[in-house]
């Protein structure tokens, strides 16, 4: 029978980072994932990729309990890779494993390490675009949410940065830019917003619009509906960013259009769906309000906008190229709730899609209009996948 | 009937459970331990966990904050 480590900690076993193993699962790549939390964190979170995981789900106190017949439910003609919460319990199964012939690796920090890990992947602009900017999408995997950099003339603006704000300042500097102007489309109610963090460790202006009903406790600079922002300026190189109000998500809500073709449209709009407008308790007024951003704000951009969302419901909602994104005209008509006619049948539909409230996202709606919390606090309530759009998604092999 | 405690107040998982794990295996059936913990993942993982190994969860309490300004999870066993 194997051995339960006395300290799980000084078994040494091979470790794999969660950037690193998330391509090779996008890849299809033979990989089994044993997952060793427990049922319910099993069942409410789990690691997503571009391709269908194999996932072996054994608890690790089954493997404390009966190691040899925990150890006889892992397949032992691929490689393994074990999950845990936060990497300790995983550590110490990797090490069974390893003792009992199985090569094994430990993800490194696990779930909490995949809920912040962040993949830019750069946007294919068209020729005229490219010599002028850069537009990068930011995919925190874990959470399925997008937030943007956008690099001109030597300069980036973020929009809806996550609250892990060193990687954006190194993300700059390696795209040869200085962050000048912070986003954020709207008070976030899934994740803890690093756009004022970052907006003050920079020294540059944030703007988040809260709207009616929510006092705001963050230094803003404020953007009017329609006003341009320009970006760069080096060489002659920049472009212009133009505010457009698109209130529904929430009564605050802002799309950013980039260079007139790129529509940063934070929950507003989806490529599968459109924000939920639910979360204030004012489903009926802010489901028209919704409505009417959707039909009639948006109605004079052209069908060649792209529309590029700060959330995904699932991975099948990602493009080969690992990008989220769609066709403004394309998504006409295939978002159901686009094609709804009149404001009373769209508030209908999306409240009887309404599901299950983000978890604490009251505490964290408070958080991003300026109340202090904790660390610990912010990383627990950040547990789990977004849950922002009016309708379920898809995932790979779900 | 003999009541032992554990305090694994601050171990992560999977600590507490190894711990407790050696303590039931030492005990005699019908016995108790009460194990005080810091992590809130601790109340999944014990409730898998006797479900597994056959033992009683009797209790399971979250009192609001020790001296350190820590939640405190206490679980209370026996052994089956």
């Amino acid at each position: 029978m194997a051995d339960i480590p006395d300290d799980a900690a000084e078994v040494p076993v091979p470790t794999v980072e969660v950037g690193s193993l998330l391509p090779r699962l996008d890849r299809g790549e033979k990989i089994v994932l044993l997952d060793v939390r427990n049922e319910e964190e099993f069942d409410s979170w789990k690691v997503e990729a571009r391709r269908p995981v194999e996932t072996v789900h054994v608890p690790y106190f089954d493997f404390i309990e009966d190691a040899d017949a925990s150890i006889a439910k892992v397949p032992c003609d691929r490689d393994v890779v074990v999950l845990c919460a936060q990497g300790g319990s995983s550590e110490m199964v990797a090490g069974m494993l390893q003792e009992a012939g199985i090569p094994s690796a430990n993800i490194k920090g696990g779930m909490i390490a995949y809920g912040v890990y962040l993949e830019p992947v750069r946007f294919p602009l068209a020729p005229g675009e490219a010599d002028r900017f850069e537009l990068w999408q930011v995919n925190r995997r874990g959470k399925a949410c997008l937030s943007y950099v956008i690099v001109s003339g030597g300069e980036a603006v973020v929009v809806d940065p996550s609250r892990h704000v060193e990687w954006y300042e190194g993300f700059a500097v390696e795209r040869g830019a200085r962050i000048v102007r912070v986003l954020d489309t709207h008070v976030h109610a899934d994740h803890v917003s690093g756009g004022p963090a970052l907006a003050r460790r920079r020294g540059v202006p944030y703007f988040v619009a809260a709207g009616e009903g929510f006092e705001l406790d963050q230094p803003v600079t404020p953007l009017a509906d329609g006003q341009r922002v320009r970006v760069g300026g080096e060489k002659g190189v920049s472009i212009e960013m133009r505010v457009i109000r698109t209130p529904g998500h929430t009564p605050g809500s802002t799309s950013f259009l980039v260079d007139g073709t790129y529509l940063l449209t934070g929950d507003t709009l989806f490529v599968a769906s459109v924000g939920r407008p639910d979360l204030g308790g004012h489903v009926d007024l802010w489901g028209r309000a919704l409505f009417d951003t959707l039909r009639r704000r948006l109605a004079d951009l052209p069908g060649e906008t792209r529309v590029l969302p700060a959330h995904y419901g699932g991975t099948s909602e990602i493009s080969p190229e690992g990008l989220v994104w769609g066709r403004l005209g394309d998504l006409r008509q295939s978002v159901p709730e686009m094609r709804i006619a009149t404001a009373e049948a769209f508030v209908e539909a999306v409240r009887s899609a309404v599901k299950d409230p983000p978890k604490a996202y009251a505490e964290i709606i408070k958080v991003n209009l300026g109340a202090p919390a904790t660390e610990e606090k912010i990383s627990e309530w950040e547990l789990g996948k977004n849950q922002c759009a009016a309708a379920a998604s898809k995932s790979a092999g779900a | 009937m003999a009541l032992k405690k554990l305090d694994v107040r601050g171990a992560k998982c999977p600590i507490p459970i190894v711990k407790a794990k050696k303590e039931m295996d030492a005990m005699a059936p019908g016995d108790q331990l009460e194990v005080t913990a810091t992590d809130p993942g601790s109340v999944p993982d014990f409730q898998g966990w006797v479900k597994t190994a056959k033992h009683a969860l009797l209790k399971e309490q979250r009192t609001e904050k020790d001296e350190g300004g820590k939640e405190l999870y206490i679980h209370l066993l026996e052994r089956r």
